[in-house]
């Protein structure tokens, strides 16, 4: 796959199209497709149009404009934009407008985006097919019987059904990459810190990251750039480094690892697409190199036990007073919070919910919270020691493809299957690293699957080198028949 | 083991409201849950040394002062609202 935020740059340049002519297709398309597709929670024309108003206008006065202005994307809908409809995908924020913008669309307006609306998720994030949501699941763009995955699920169906150009997500256990991988596109993690989290409402903040979702590796790199910087309303910010200038570096002699534990419990088809991945990089001149990471086995419980404790405390603040839904009827404050919270949340919430609190509560903190925090430290050093041996590591993103639409709250499935379902996401976000899933082949029934590279901290740039360089030499996008076609 | 009762209090922890009727179906998920979290118990590690991901510490900005956010703008998401402050009503 080629840059597309290239080509429509080119377009817009050479006035093959004006940027509102661009933007009034990508809003026909999400009228024609979103009702099937679900991928879109609110669509905002009269934002996008007059943003693409702004661009031709300055197309016109003969300026010159950058690679991001004009393109039509999308946001998650747990990043907040002033005035505009912020919901997580919950019935406790309907209704909800932010008064402020987060940092990365502050920074995506400085560049001269045109932002077509706001997208599906699972609900505040928390699942792995998009159905907790409160408005329904979005669709998977190459079979709608298949879930997109979650959460940031809404954004890969509108990216892989070219209803927006790009979108940015939010990763906390793999909601940009697993849904990513079960679309068919490239979705980035970047490094804990890279991307300032400012108004990017909070589901277990030591673990939450925003990324962009593509159809290219190249613009990934091109959004990543844009975005990743220091930003002083994030006390865990640092910026990132430009990964554009490296982007078509020779690969030849890096050295990628695979951990066998990656491969357990691993769907034989992805794990032979996985495995055909690696041997392309050997006959591009990389190193593999097979090691051991037993720690991965006791990454999934602990990074639930954490991330549920940060969930109860984060979501402490929708209390029906100062935003949201509010229960109708009550009888004294407590009484009103809790109703408020009880028919506000959806039960996967409220699961988690109860789960972090009681981790947190006397006589279950040492059992629970704090060795799941002493794990952490144990799977940190692990990863450390791993990239002494190897420049990055080579992974499935997923065990398997997009799951059928209702399976995994099936009575036939129990939620824990569901958790089990993030084990080749999670230990990124728990030792904090950089990781892009990259589309490496299709299952029989023409399901995408997906792979990730995992990087060292802060160097996105190596990842998206080797990601490029396999997406040139095996191009595995494959086009669905919705949305916008250029 | 999870009992209704622990169900009961964590609820109540949570500000959450349980339904009676869906007690049961509750503690029954929540064991599943905590019998998954107990897996990290069979485990043996002898680090503990973990406080937060970039090892940053001490993250201050100057302490200046800087213009508020309007309280109009604050209260416009308000359920409800009176003379600039935040309704709570005792019953409704």
């Amino acid at each position: 796959m080629t840059s597309q935020i290239r080509k429509i740059h080119d377009m817009l340049v050479s006035k093959e199209i004006s940027c509102v002519e661009l933007t009034k297709k990508y809003l026909a398309e999400i009228e024609n497709s979103n009702k099937e597709l679900n991928a879109y929670i609110t669509v905002t024309p009269d934002v996008a149009l007059a943003q693409a108003k702004a661009v031709d206008e300055k197309i016109a006065r003969g300026e010159e404009i950058g690679l991001l202005e004009g393109i039509p994307m999308t946001l998650k809908d747990n990043i907040s934009t002033k005035g505009i409809e912020t919901t997580c995908a919950s019935k406790i924020l309907t209704g909800y407008k932010p008064i402020y913008d987060a940092t990365v669309y502050e920074l995506l307006q400085e560049q001269g985006v045109v932002m077509l609306g706001k997208t599906n998720m699972d609900e505040f994030a928390m699942g792995s097919s998009c159905e907790t949501s409160y408005y329904g699941g979005a669709k998977n763009p190459h079979n709608t019987g298949y879930v997109s995955g979650g959460s940031s699920g809404g954004v890969a169906t509108a990216v892989g059904a070219s209803l927006a150009v790009y979108g940015l997500g939010s990763d906390t256990g793999g909601s940009i990459r697993q849904p990513a991988s079960f679309c068919g596109i490239v979705g980035l993690k970047p490094t804990y810190g890279a991307v300032s989290r400012y108004g990017l409402i909070a589901y277990a903040s030591s673990f939450d990251q925003i990324g962009p979702i593509t159809q290219s590796v190249e613009d990934a790199a091109i959004v990543f750039d844009a975005i990743a910087k220091y930003d002083e309303k994030d006390s865990t910010s640092q910026g990132g480094e430009a990964t554009l200038p490296t982007l078509e570096n020779d690969i030849k002699g890096k050295k990628i690892g695979i951990a066998n534990q990656y491969l357990n419990g691993v769907r034989e088809d992805v794990k032979e697409a996985v495995l055909s991945a690696a041997k392309q990089y050997e006959d591009m001149g990389a190193e593999i190199i097979y090691f051991d990471l037993p720690e991965l086995d006791f990454a999934l419980p602990s990074y639930y036990i954490l991330a549920m404790a940060e969930a109860s405390s984060n979501l402490g603040r929708y209390d029906g007073i100062r935003y949201g839904y509010k229960a109708e009827h009550y009888n004294g404050t407590h009484d009103m919070i809790c109703r408020t919270r009880s028919e506000g949340f959806g039960k996967e919430v409220q699961r988690r919910i109860l789960m972090g609190t009681y981790v947190l509560s006397a006589g279950y903190y040492d059992a629970y919270y704090k060795k799941a925090v002493n794990l952490r430290g144990a799977i940190v050093e692990a990863f450390d020691r791993a990239f002494e041996k190897v420049d990055v590591i080579l992974a499935p993103t997923a065990p398997v493809t997009a799951f059928e639409n209702g399976y995994l709250f099936s009575d036939e499935t129990d939620q824990i299957e569901q958790y089990l379902s993030d084990i080749c996401t999670v230990p990124v976000n728990t030792a904090g690293l950089p990781a892009v899933s990259v589309p490496c082949g299709v299952d029989e029934k023409g399901l995408p699957i997906g792979m990730q590279l995992i990087g060292k901290k802060f160097d996105e740039k190596t990842i998206l080198n080797l990601a490029y360089r396999y997406e040139q030499a095996v191009d595995n996008f494959k086009e669905t028949k919705w949305g916008v076609k250029l | 083991m999870v009992t209704r009762e622990d169900i009961e209090n964590i609820a109540l922890l949570s500000k959450l409201f349980v339904d009676e009727k869906d007690l049961d179906k509750l503690t029954e998920e929540m064991q599943k849950i905590v019998e998954f979290a107990d897996t990290i118990n069979k485990v043996e590690v002898k680090t503990g040394e973990f406080d937060n991901i970039n090892n940053l510490s001490n993250v201050f900005r100057k302490d200046e002062v800087r213009e508020s956010l309007p309280v109009e703008e604050i209260l416009k998401n308000a359920p409800e609202q009176a003379e600039d402050h935040f309704l709570v009503r005792k019953r409704a």
